[in-house]
């Protein structure tokens, strides 16, 4: 216990003589941490805004005209066998223009003397849950194409492609800011503990002098680096949440009508403590390796 | 206590500061280390206390073999000792009781018990009334004073001294020696590096002569 005091008094006194450095330190963490959780938080939503918008994803297949009963029968049932296919619902002309009619509510006499044969006949297509995206759609709207009666398939697939894409250059973004930003962090952290190591020169070599353990001389900073990282880490995700909340007063009142329903979440908890353990585990490695320094004053 | 047998310390500068040195040193012996500067003393010194590997031979002290393949870790062997210098490599920042702590602390004592100790051994230095104050109001005696006392508080069976007197007036010199005396009568094994030839004779014991690396005399009191 005594222990344990002498080491994070230690610590602590190591942190308030170099305290500009410290919190420069911390400072320069809590930014290059907002900026990779800002970016885990833009693909975490971006990501969920796609999953939401693949759920809903139907294709439609439209029939040539005039395609007798028996064979609609036929080509459902062949359908259903395709692989990836949940349900298939046929929507016939009259059905389309009556759906058309109650989109258009009021102004349904826009389709007065238009006969409901000019719509082409349909087939909803649902599609299982793993099959909901881009690459897995475009193989049943292949096999889809294949049927001769089928005349186009639609499947919003430009939409799908662009927002993949979207996705998949953001987490791109994090991943690579992300490593490159823990280079840094390591950097800077590491350069603030041989600060205070070169500081404490005279102590390192006193103590290896009278007989202490190298862990004795280390752990101090390794605290000391640990302390860093979390708040860093800590400071980051309070300023994160901070700017959500001005994001979801202020941003979104401004946002179309559509997107005002998708709901813009937060990091999930344990993300945030990821985030932390991140940040400890970044303090630690930054301390180990400006410790080694320790090792050059054991004389 | 210490056994030292056929030592040789090369720099990678190739100055030998060492040659085929052969020494014994039995518990509750007072052996000065006599030479010129450059004669090896501080190199002997240096690998009996492991901040130097020796390139031959082999030293072993209060039973920790120190080869020419070094100590892994040199806080075992340094926890039988302890070890004064000419400059007493103080914390400046500390007082002088926080100093002598400082020994014990990293052998993990703290409290009451450690305070107790830092009183004693203050005492036998002549330093009790000093304790709290910074080391920066020390004359160099005091200065030197309190080292012993680090090196002493944590009870030693020997005590390595390299010129510890090195920087002090006579008198100063004096007390520091007397210190040391009582230290020897209480049974530390002491070995006092030094150049001063005239201390020797005022308090003769052992004396290990060395010049150019080499033992050149071995005279016992």
């Amino acid at each position: 216990m005594s222990s344990l005091y002498s080491l994070l008094t230690r610590s602590f006194r190591n942190m308030k003589e170099n305290l500009l450095a410290n919190l420069a330190t911390i400072c320069i963490i809590a930014i290059s941490m907002l900026i990779f959780s800002a970016f885990s938080l833009i693909t975490l939503n971006l990501t969920s805004f796609l999953q939401l918008w693949e759920k809903k994803i139907e294709v439609i297949a439209y029939l040539k005209k005039k395609i007798p009963p028996p064979e609609v029968e036929g080509l459902m049932r062949n359908i259903r066998l395709i692989r990836g296919v949940d349900a298939v619902k046929y929507v016939s002309s009259t059905e389309a223009m009556a759906f058309m009619e109650s989109k258009l509510g009021s102004q349904k006499n826009l389709l007065e003397g238009i006969q409901s044969d000019v719509l082409p006949p349909s087939f909803e297509i649902r599609l299982k849950q793993d099959y909901r995206n881009s690459t897995k759609i475009k193989e049943v709207v292949l096999q889809l194409k294949e049927f001769s009666p089928i005349d186009e398939v639609q499947y919003g697939q430009e939409w799908v492609e662009t927002f993949s894409g979207l996705v998949h250059i953001v987490r791109l973004m994090q991943w690579i800011l992300g490593g490159l930003l823990t280079a840094a962090m390591t950097f800077i952290i590491a350069n603030t503990l041989q600060m205070t190591i070169s500081s404490r020169r005279e102590e390192i070599e006193v103590m290896h002098l009278v007989g202490a353990r190298p862990s004795f001389i280390q752990i101090p900073f390794y605290i000391e680096g640990l302390i860093q990282g979390l708040l860093g880490a800590a400071l980051a995700m309070v300023s994160l949440q901070l700017l959500y909340g001005v994001f979801l007063s202020h941003v979104t009142l401004s946002m179309a009508g559509w997107l005002k329903k998708f709901p813009i979440t937060f990091l999930p908890h344990e993300t945030v403590a990821w985030f932390l353990l991140g940040g400890v585990v970044l303090g630690l490695f930054g301390s180990f390796v400006a410790s080694l320094k320790i090792l050059k004053y054991s004389g | 206590m210490i056994h030292v047998s056929h030592v040789s310390k090369t720099y990678p500068s190739q100055v030998s500061a060492l040659s085929d040195v052969s020494l014994e040193i039995s518990p509750g012996d007072f052996t000065y280390v006599a030479g010129p500067s450059g004669s090896g003393k501080t190199t002997l010194l240096r690998i009996l206390f492991g901040a130097e590997r020796p390139t031959s031979g082999e030293a072993v002290v209060n039973g920790i073999h120190i080869t020419e393949k070094g100590l892994g870790t040199t806080y075992p062997l340094r926890r039988t000792m302890g070890i004064i210098f000419e400059e007493p490599k103080l914390l400046r920042d500390r007082s002088v009781g926080e100093n002598i702590a400082l020994s014990l602390e990293v052998t993990g004592h703290f409290g009451k018990k450690m305070r107790e100790k830092v009183s004693q051994v203050l005492a036998e230095v002549g330093l009790q009334a000093r304790e709290k104050d910074s080391i920066l109001y020390l004359s160099a005696g005091e200065q030197q004073r309190t080292a012993i006392a680090r090196a002493l508080v944590h009870d030693p069976p020997l005590l390595l001294a390299d010129e510890p007197t090195g920087n002090l007036d006579l008198r100063t010199t004096e007390d520091v020696l007397k210190i040391i005396g009582h230290l020897h009568e209480k049974g530390t094994t002491i070995l006092f590096a030094t150049h001063d030839m005239s201390l020797i004779q005022r308090y003769p014991h052992r004396t290990v002569y060395l010049e150019a690396g080499k033992i050149v005399g071995n005279v016992r009191t």
